[in-house]
């Protein structure tokens, strides 16, 4: 079976595309500047060639032929014909309420996901539009969308709901969804199936620390909370973003400063965060370069980034009662071994012990706790792709049965 | 082992190799880069679109140049915007002093300084004749006007259809709003056209019909002009007078304040040209704000208007303003 697997952002599409048999991706690439000036397409061949293509590509339905056109080229291409093409894998932002797990994409579900653009005005609609170019460029193809909120769906109302009137999460479903469930999802079994132990018996926390960052405790299998939000602003403290404050800071900054909606909505999603309170970079490795440096206000973005991680894992032990793996992954948590130990350091008392010596410069999948360490310490690498490629496979599999 | 990097043209991978086109508004052309200029130039860049502007000189053009980093600064300094969205903003801003840069543009706003144009029509026919020797005659070409009425200055082009007013509101950052204005010869493909570039650059768009002054600047100068009465009859003082229609009327900025950043020398020239055109005495500038003309305290640009500002442009506050 080939799956086509397309993430659809707002001036970006990036594309991989799997055989399911050996899970082996044979092509991937991605579109960026989509719509703008100096639009071009990187394509990465199954023999490592990386070829880029300039020229003009003004919205998503030609970025999706032209996706298609490469992948069945003569001299680039590795499909004979888009015949060869099972199904298409979507990754759709926001599921809302409505979807607890991947599903077909019929246009009973596109009404639904079209229905959530109102709280994610600026992710689903790109989504939808790679949903909808891929049914006019090739008609009748299978596609699946799988959402990033849908994860979390098991979330229970005490964890979920916000102190806040209910009538306005009655009005405007207002309300914890959390991000990232794909690549909670697939860190946390991956965890399991590399440990060799039951899924649906363990208690993991998973810290997704990228350059947007969550943390996600999943019971038994299934998400009972995750640190981002309503907007992925809430929870650890990101690159550019703040992370958790205290909703009285926002009037005060909003009026003292003498700023409207709009710009408070950059200060706190772009002027924030580690490049906020370094005043460096949001680049880890640069703030980690300033503070070798002595400089002090980059010690204390990544003090504080260490610090707010190891917050939620301590609630995170409380709310599930116990802990047996703790994963880090996204492009912090794989690479950045200073962050890991920062987040491990002191957490002997709840059985957490890091193998300092392995820790130092692990940058593949395994296990970096030391061998007396009660709860099993983890780095996963993600791979979102290739979880929605096995969840397009598993629904596709089912129909054509 | 692969090598380097292969360079395609995306044109030839497409599936059906008809989908070649050019995306709408990649580039457009300004002519006269004063605050109108600018702040059009800036919000242009700002959503990604390259921009050229032409000046008279190499002295106007580091002017503008100055002028818009500025403006980007201060935005940084109140987190409008990053530092790194300055450095894309600034360096899809293009100064030149030939208009054959133009070539390539979908857009051309004129928008020379008021001062400069004299009130002449004449100069800005022929800037919009030179805009239409060097683009492509799908190129929208439009004027920033509030006043001129754009048939007039279409007539003589040879693509008139494609020509339209249009009026920014550049007094501050949130006034998202353009007025555009269709001329008698204007299609409606060419109206359509400008509203999505208005639309691109997140503004709402108000179709005006090709009346002097619109509906903007109508109002307002009758506003400015009772207020002014209001002043000399000595019923209440500026102050109070903001204060008034600001907390009572819930207007972000009062009358006085308005016309202190918009500068009160451009007030007149438009109170002068509506009230050419209609005849009507409400349009005529009052007598208090000749005065404060004559005097050079033309607004916040000189530190003094109806009100007085520091070098900052921050007010000073004075008990009781009368005039």
């Amino acid at each position: 079976m080939k799956i086509l697997v397309l993430n659809c952002g707002s001036s970006s599409i990036k594309y991989q595309l799997f055989t399911m048999a050996d899970r082996k991706v044979v092509a991937k690439g991605g579109i960026e500047k989509l719509g703008m000036k100096g639009s071009f397409l990187k394509h990465v061949r199954q023999d490592g060639q990386v070829v880029v293509f300039e020229g003009e590509i003004m919205d998503h339905k030609i970025g999706v032929e032209y996706i298609l056109g490469i992948l069945t080229s003569e001299k680039h291409g590795c499909l004979k014909s888009l015949d060869e093409l099972d199904a298409i894998g979507h990754r759709v932002v926001h599921g809302g309420e409505e979807f607890n797990k991947s599903v077909l994409l019929t246009e009973d579900v596109l009404a639904v996901v079209t229905k959530c653009i109102d709280i994610a005005p600026l992710h689903n609609p790109p989504n939808l539009k790679g949903i909808r170019a891929m049914e006019e460029l090739i008609p009748g193809i299978l596609q699946v969308g799988v959402f990033d909120t849908a994860f979390h769906q098991t979330i229970e109302p005490k964890a979920y709901m916000y102190g806040i009137p209910y009538t306005l999460y009655k009005k405007f479903a207002i309300r914890r969804y959390g991000f990232h469930g794909t690549s909670h999802r697939y860190v946390t079994r991956r965890a399991c199936e590399l440990l060799g132990v039951d899924y649906q018996t363990q208690s993991i926390i998973s810290c997704h620390l990228g350059n947007g960052a969550s943390v996600a405790a999943v019971k038994n299998g299934k998400s009972v909370d995750t640190s981002m939000g309503f907007t992925p602003i809430e929870g650890l403290m990101m690159g550019t973003r703040c992370g958790d404050l205290d909703v009285g800071v926002v009037q005060y900054i909003m009026e003292k400063e003498e700023i409207g909606l709009r710009s408070a909505n950059t200060l706190f999603n772009k002027h924030a965060g580690i490049l906020g309170v370094s005043g460096v970079s949001s680049d880890m490795r640069e703030v980690e370069h300033a503070k070798a440096n002595g400089n002090e206000r980059a010690a204390l973005a990544l003090d504080m980034y260490n610090y707010r991680v190891k917050k939620y894992i301590g609630s995170y032990i409380a709310a599930m009662n116990g802990l047996n793996i703790l994963i880090l992954t996204g492009g912090i948590g794989e690479n950045a071994d200073t962050t890991r130990a920062g987040v491990c350091s002191d957490l002997d008392f709840l059985g957490i012990s890091l193998d300092t010596e392995k820790n130092k410069g692990f940058r593949s999948e395994g296990i970096i706790s030391t061998p007396d360490s009660k709860v099993k310490i983890m780095v996963v690498p993600t791979d979102e792709e290739l979880m929605i490629a096995l969840d397009t496979e598993e629904i596709v599999s089912k129909i054509k049965k | 082992m692969p090598s380097e990097v292969i360079y395609e043209p995306i044109e030839e991978f497409g599936l059906s190799k008809k989908n070649v086109s050019r995306t709408l508004f990649s580039k457009i052309g300004i002519i006269g880069c004063g605050l109108v200029g600018q702040n059009i130039a800036r919000v242009a860049s700002f959503y990604g679109i390259e921009v050229v502007f032409i000046e008279v000189n190499e002295d106007k053009i580091r002017e503008a140049y100055k002028n818009i980093e500025k403006v980007l600064d201060e935005r940084i300094e109140h987190w409008g915007i990053t530092g790194g969205e300055k450095r894309a903003i600034l360096s899809r801003i293009k100064g030149t002093l030939d208009y054959q840069d133009l070539k390539g543009c979908d857009f051309v706003i004129e928008a020379i300084r008021a001062v400069d144009r004299g009130g002449k029509i004449k100069e800005r026919r022929e800037i919009f004749q030179r805009i239409e020797d060097v683009v492509e005659p799908d190129c929208i070409i439009a004027t920033h006007s509030t006043t001129i009425v754009i048939t007039e200055l279409s007539s003589d082009l040879k693509y008139r259809d494609r020509c339209v007013s249009i009026h920014f509101f550049v007094n501050h950052q949130e006034a998202r709003l353009v007025e555009v204005v269709r001329s008698l010869y204007t299609t409606d493909e060419s109206f359509q056209k400008v509203c999505k570039f208005v639309n691109l650059i997140n503004r709402k768009i108000i179709s005006v019909q090709e009346s002097a002054g619109l509906v903007s600047v109508r109002i307002f100068v009758v506003l400015l002009n009772e207020a002014c009465e209001i002043l000399m009859e000595g019923i209440s003082n500026i102050e109070d007078i903001d204060q008034t229609m600001k907390i009572g009327f819930g207007m972000r900025l009062g009358p006085f304040e308005v016309a202190d950043k918009m500068g009160l020398d451009k007030i007149v020239r438009w109170m002068d040209n509506i009230y050419n055109e209609f005849g009507d005495i409400r349009y005529k500038p009052n007598p208090y704000l000749r005065k404060l003309v004559r005097a050079k305290h033309l607004g916040m640009e000189v530190n003094e208007g109806f009100y007085k500002y520091d070098e900052n442009g921050k007010r000073i506050f004075q008990n009781n303003q009368k005039c």
